[in-house]
């Protein structure tokens, strides 16, 4: 049997690695030492004996952990020590500020079967009366969602738990103002140049505390029970309850509303997109997503104003994570913004150009596929959808106005699209993908127009950093025969180009992360698009449509859903006559 | 055609070389991780639209810890077939964790609270092997 030092330092590697943050894994030297009461030197010997041992896994000068071995025997003990405490309070009388010291001494001696009695007699108790969760027989704890009054959201009804400090003057404290375990209270107010935390609690009764001691009360949310363990081998026999019912149908959304002003024209307000995602799930395996979006705020008669766009409409039968099939309305797979575009995930308020004349995002069509993913972060999509009508291309926007958008999409001879994506490794996104479809439809059997798109990018989004990159290439075969029959058609020769190509990175960084006001961060971006990259034979591309663009900002979040956006865009072109406009936008975004 | 042909070789290609290298980062420390604990720490980062890690590895009778955070906003883990389902607090206000062991089989995960466009592209798997 372990002597009662062994099991005391085994405790407090215990308690002292279960507060670490991760990734951090080992327990400093000095903290250990610090939780013993015993010098740094003394610590160290100590500690290379248990490692002899097996116990634990000592790294000079970085820390020490805790082995298997190890893991088990400091479980136990603390599982003796905090029944112990329970037992004093709740059998015996005691106070809760009274019991640590007793049960110090205690927990050496007590046999295992005492302490099962003792653990059959309080109702196999979760946690002890300061909170502190009790390891099972087998040294398991069920885990606690770890809030502080530092961390928890604010104006949010929350229990509390767990108070991680077994000072006696500090227990008072804690039971003279009502925040023992049990007790419901909430954060109004967190005043960093103060050093406080305001806390109402039951009767609206309020009470400023400092943040050392805001720190060591933890909390929960009131409807959260994130205490799930199962017992193997089969879930018949877990004893985990599900945290929530999940709604079958659920509503969400997100908007953006635009400040633009460009030079050579007066500055717009524009409510640039309202947009209701709708999900019902028939079961586990059959979901339908919808989302509707109204762009620009109006849509009246046949003005030129708005759009009310339909631009998803399916249902995805989820058979496994490798294979499931979706048929609908959908987002075409191409590119980092057409599936990923809610305002608060990108910087800048508008859209990159790239996304605008090059991948006509929001780029959506009917049609029906397969998508999934396999092995370690290998996801495809392939859709067989709606081609394009090359009959609405233009030479400015490219392919952009050639969406059908599931109109009575004409599908005489179908498009097929995908995308392979690699997202094993944390915080990257790599991704290749293509379109090809016949879209001269109105042409044939004259001619037809094969068009194809292909489209490489790459995403990296680590703490405070992101980073973000991506080429595309639009092909259209036979443009000098689709410029001849439009220009027979309307008059003017639309001058389409037999190939668009764009490109650009960002880079963004928070300089503001965590903080209780929000997160600020700033980017910039380089763009190179040019709708006129390759002309028909006898055509020659006009100099205005080979654009580049700066385009610089910063975005302030005051809550992670929530984005107010400002940027600067310059933009040249290689025109000596036509002057594309700079332009200085002002957004705010919000998701729901 | 054969400018077309190249450029699009050249695409993919340049992908598949990062991802080659990708796997042997990941996999390695895992294996650290599982080595020295018996309950097997995994840590699942949740952004629009993906977990990452997004397949876990566990040897039956290991009990799995799972610590789930968002990059982002609130998402949901649900493992299918089963109670476990919590949501995960948005960006920078907590880490979730979920202590699961199960017998042997393959065990699929996925957001459970809708999150965007592309919500129902976010799941994974836990393998437990004999």
């Amino acid at each position: 049997m372990p002597s009662s030092t062994v099991e005391n330092y085994l405790k407090a590697i215990y308690i002292g690695t279960n507060s670490l943050e991760p990734p951090q894994r080992l327990l400093p030297m000095g903290q250990l030492a610090s939780a013993l009461n015993v010098t740094p030197g003394t610590a160290t010997t100590m500690v290379k004996t248990l490692a002899e041992s097996g116990l634990v896994e000592y790294e000079p000068y970085a820390g020490v952990a805790l082995t298997q071995a190890g893991q088990k025997l400091a479980a136990l003990v603390t599982r003796r020590h905090r029944l112990i405490e329970l037992f004093l309070v709740q059998v015996m009388g005691y106070s809760w500020d009274e019991v640590h010291d007793e049960a110090e001494q205690l927990e050496h001696s007590v046999s295992d079967r005492l302490v099962d009695r003792m653990d059959a007699m309080l109702g196999r108790p979760e946690a002890d009366p300061h909170g502190d969760p009790i390891p099972n027989a087998e040294g398991l704890v069920k885990p606690q969602k770890v809030q502080t009054l530092l961390t928890c959201p604010l104006d949010t009804t929350l229990t509390v738990t767990r108070v991680i400090d077994q000072d006696k003057d500090f227990l008072r404290f804690i039971e003279q103002h009502n925040l023992k375990p049990g007790e419901a209270i909430s954060v109004e107010e967190r005043d960093p140049a103060a050093d406080s935390v305001r806390v109402r609690g039951g009767n609206d009764r309020r009470l400023t505390i400092g943040t050392r001691a805001a720190s060591k009360v933890l909390v929960q949310a009131v409807h959260l029970i994130l205490i799930v363990l199962s017992a193997a081998p089969v879930f018949a026999q877990q004893t985990s309850t599900r945290a929530r019912e999940q709604p079958r149908t659920a509503l969400s959304g997100y908007m953006d509303f635009h400040f633009n002003n460009p030079e050579f024209s007066d500055a717009q307000l524009d409510f640039h997109r309202f947009v209701l995602l709708v999900t019902h799930s028939f079961s586990e395996r059959i979901r339908f997503v919808g989302e509707l979006e109204l762009e620009h705020a109006l849509v009246e008669g046949l003005e030129e104003k708005g759009e009310l766009e339909l631009e998803q409409a399916y249902v995805d039968f989820l058979l496994s994570r490798s294979f499931n099939v979706r048929a609908g309305m959908m987002l075409m797979p191409i590119g980092i913004i057409n599936e990923r575009h809610e305002p608060p995930v990108f910087y800048g308020v508008e859209r990159p150009f790239n996304d605008t004349v090059i991948i006509p995002t929001t780029w959506f069509e009917v049609g029906a596929g397969v998508h999934g993913e396999v092995g370690r972060g290998w996801r495809y999509r392939a859709f067989v959808v709606a081609p394009l009508d090359a009959g609405e291309f233009n030479a400015e926007e490219g392919i952009r106005e050639g969406r059908q958008k599931g109109a009575e999409a004409n599908i005489g001879r179908a498009a097929v699209t995908g995308r392979l994506e690699y997202v094993a490794i944390r915080g990257l996104t790599l991704g290749v993908s293509g379109w090809t479809g016949r879209s001269g439809f109105q042409f044939r059997p004259l001619f037809d127009v094969p068009v194809s798109l292909a489209e490489v990018d790459g995403r990296y989004s680590r703490d405070r950093i992101e980073l973000r990159g991506q080429v595309s290439q639009v092909w259209l075969d036979n443009a000098g025969r689709l410029n001849d029959a439009l220009a027979l058609r309307v008059g003017v020769n639309p001058n389409i180009a037999s190939a668009l190509r764009g490109f650009y990175g960002e880079g963004g960084y928070r300089l503001i992360s965590g903080a209780s006001l929000g997160d600020v961060g700033a980017f910039v971006r380089y763009e190179n698009f040019d709708t006129q990259f390759r002309m028909p034979a006898g055509y020659v591309g006009l100099p205005e449509f080979d654009r580049d663009a700066w385009v610089v900002g910063a975005t302030y979040w005051p809550d992670p859903d929530v984005a107010v956006k400002f940027d600067y865009s310059i933009v040249r072109n290689r025109s000596t006559v036509i002057q594309a406009p700079n332009s200085l936008n002002v957004g705010l975004g919000w998701w729901f | 055609m054969r400018y077309r042909v190249t450029s699009i070789a050249l695409l993919v290609g340049s992908v598949f070389l990062v991802a080659l290298v990708g796997p042997a980062h990941v996999a390695s420390g895992f294996a650290r991780e599982g080595a020295r604990q018996a309950v097997q720490v995994v840590e699942i980062s949740a952004e629009r639209f993906s977990f990452n890690p997004s397949e876990i590895r566990v040897k039956a009778g290991t009990p799995l810890d799972i610590r789930l955070s968002s990059e982002d906003t609130m998402h949901g883990f649900h493992i299918l077939g089963t109670d476990i389902d919590v949501e995960l607090p948005k960006r920078g206000r907590g880490v979730t964790s979920v202590m699961f062991q199960p017998g042997p089989g393959r065990y699929t995960f996925e957001c459970s609270r809708l999150c965007g466009a592309g919500h129902s592209f976010m799941r994974g798997v836990i393998i437990v092997t004999e």
